[in-house]
């Protein structure tokens, strides 16, 4: 959690980019804010196309914000190329130089500030030490793996110490063993450098896993911004609680709002004590939508909602249970599997489904 | 006979036309070449072998005027294409929106390949002699302006190949790694560009030894280069002598190409 100490590091202020014009126009980010305070490990979380990759192309300076403020401890730094920015990606594809070796690599923006030769050897040597490369040093970048190539660009991102690390999805070209291994060592290297990592990804768990705060974007815009467990216990919104982990959508309607929470009738008349969203105050009467996460609904005798067993899946260390309820929607439950076998329905089985206080939330449609 | 065992080379008399066209596209060189070395001073009776006629060509004042006329006008002409090909093809490529005109501009740079080489000569040779009466220079730059304009396309085509397939994001990150642009084109875009200058280069130097129409128009008493000093002695004598200096000729493009060939399939 960042304390009251530490200074916000990145401000987005306003920042707004439009490709093209007239009505082919394009709005790839739409008047986002955002503060990153120093040493967050920051993770811009989104579907392909929200906008997430043009907002860190801004930050780096490749792309020019059409209207807006990119803050960089307090200077403005909107019109300042890359050359001239404390800031270092780690590009998706890597973009090492071929024709350089890995030594030569990581000591290319050193040499390139014109620092000391003794300097360079020196940071290069502690670079190949911190992402375990010392054999590789004088291989070519063809000569060695995809997971070295990506310990390589981070190396060579993080040699000249910059303010801010950029990460443009680095992992997505990584099988899922080797990228297990890579969120481990990112953390582990952030909280050795003490750098500001802000990271892009459209994977959802990568996010939830590795960063101290979170904003998920779609459409150009921010939606939410929180730790992951904000994020996943209390989405803002219908597209939050859809794109981060599983999740059951109910409808129902408003009873009687009451400060953080509101008393909601189902489809079924029975009444439930939902969450609600900040700066959301419905009325009585209003229709809203509901959502409850699939590991937090549990299978009963009796409960609110009832339906039929329409398959059971099992995964392993639990089974996916999809009920259709008598109102028609799909609800998913996931039962963690025991030793015990305790007998699960089957298809076809009659079931109750019960959901404890707090695991219900109200969201913006 | 199974359909999936179809293949083109195994059609009946594939091979056959194959060697035909291999005879048809090598046996006069095979011819000119044999007969470099004839002892005879006909160019048709071989009477043996001999090196008289290489050392006759070696030996010849004018050939060794005219091999050195054409080779400074191929180097001169080479660079100046390369260099000039060099910045077109960057800015044809390396500019981050597609500027107005950019297609055309390409098709312009293209241009001397498809139109003949006579016009140019004719537009040449008018456009040289408004010169030369206005200024009264007679020199080599003429030839040299004529070939470098010649050559330009052929100089273009492999950079501008190499710089396509050279991912933009390599640039970007030398500027992200704190480069400035002149740094960034010195470290990173010059050296991954090497081999197709050296092909471009290579590429322009043979088409400037090789061209004959456009030399002919343009050049000034004096100023024969290789190709048109051999054209003007095959309406004269013929002698074995001719098939020498075609040889070693040959046997310079072939150098050059091979060289070409080499640069170009290294880490394409």
């Amino acid at each position: 959690m960042p304390s009251s100490t530490t200074r916000s590091d990145i401000e987005i202020d306003q920042l707004s980019k439009v490709f093209g014009s007239g009505d082919d126009a394009v709005r790839a980010l739409d008047a986002v804010s955002l503060t990153i305070p120093e040493n967050e490990f920051f993770t811009l979380l989104g579907p392909s196309g929200c906008g997430k990759t043009t907002l860190l192309r801004m930050i780096a300076g490749f792309e020019q914000p059409s209207s807006g403020a990119i803050r960089l401890g307090g200077s403005d730094i909107a019109d300042l190329p890359p050359n001239k920015r404390p800031v270092n990606t780690v590009f998706q594809s890597y973009a090492l130089f071929p024709h350089m070796t890995v030594a030569q690599n990581i000591g290319f923006a050193l040499k390139m500030l014109g620092r000391p030769k003794a300097e360079i050897e020196a940071t290069v040597a502690e670079m190949l030490k911190l992402v375990k490369m010392e054999p590789m040093a004088n291989r070519k970048p063809s000569q060695i793996s995809g997971g070295q190539q990506q310990r390589v660009a981070l190396a060579r991102a993080l040699a000249p110490r910059p303010r801010v690390l950029l990460l443009d999805e680095p992992l997505s070209a990584l099988d899922l063993k080797l990228r297990k291994e890579m969120q481990v060592e990112l953390k582990r290297l952030q909280g050795e450098t003490g750098i500001t990592f802000v990271f892009v990804t459209h994977d959802q768990e990568e996010a939830l896993t590795m960063s101290d705060r979170i904003a998920v974007m779609s459409a150009g815009k921010v939606r939410q911004v929180g730790t992951p467990r904000e994020i996943y216990n209390h989405p803002a919104d219908r597209f939050v609680a859809d794109f981060i982990g599983d999740t059951n959508f109910l409808t129902a309607t408003v009873e009687k709002a009451n400060g953080a929470t509101a008393r909601v009738r189902l489809p079924s008349g029975h009444q439930l004590d939902a969450g609600l969203p900040t700066g959301l105050s419905p009325v009585s009467g209003d229709e809203v939508t509901l959502v409850t996460r699939p590991e937090h609904a549990r299978l009963a005798t009796e409960g609110p909602l009832k339906g039929t067993v329409e398959n059971a899946v099992y995964f392993g260390t639990d089974t996916h249970i999809h009920v259709r309820l008598d109102t028609g929607d799909l609800f998913i439950l996931r039962n963690q599997n025991t030793t015990s076998a305790a007998a699960l329905p089957e298809k076809g089985d009659p079931v109750a489904i019960a959901i404890p206080d707090g695991a219900v939330r109200i969201v913006r449609s | 006979m199974g359909k999936r065992n179809f293949s083109v080379a195994s059609l009946p008399g594939f091979g056959t036309i194959a060697i035909i066209t291999f005879i048809f596209l090598y046996l006069p060189i095979v011819t000119l070449v044999v007969y470099s070395f004839n002892e005879a001073a006909s160019m048709s009776r071989w009477e043996g072998f001999s090196l008289r006629w290489y050392e006759a060509a070696l030996a010849n004042r004018q050939v060794q005027d005219v091999s050195i006329r054409s080779l400074v006008i191929a180097g001169w002409a080479a660079t100046l294409a390369t260099i000039l090909a060099t910045m077109a093809a960057l800015a044809t490529t390396r500019n981050e929106r597609r500027f107005p005109g950019q297609t055309m501009i390409y098709a312009l740079i293209n241009q001397p390949l498809m139109v003949p080489e006579i016009v140019t000569g004719v537009a040449l040779l008018i456009f040289f002699a408004m010169i030369k009466i206005a200024t009264g220079y007679q020199g080599l730059g003429y030839l040299i302006a004529a070939h470098t304009a010649f050559c330009i396309p052929f100089a273009y085509l492999p950079i501008r190949a190499r710089l396509e397939t050279m991912d933009l994001t390599l640039e970007r990150a030398a500027a992200d790694l704190y480069a400035t642009p002149l740094q960034a084109f010195r470290h990173v875009t010059l050296p991954l560009l090497v081999p197709g200058i050296l092909a471009g280069f290579m590429l322009g130097f043979v088409t400037s030894l090789d061209t004959v129409v456009i030399t002919e128009f343009v050049k000034s008493a004096g100023q024969d280069t290789l190709p048109t000093y051999m054209l003007g002695q095959l309406r004269r004598v013929v002698t074995p002598e001719m098939n020498a200096i075609s040889t070693l000729f040959l046997l310079l493009s072939l150098i050059a190409v091979t060289v070409f060939f080499l640069l170009s399939r290294k880490k394409a």
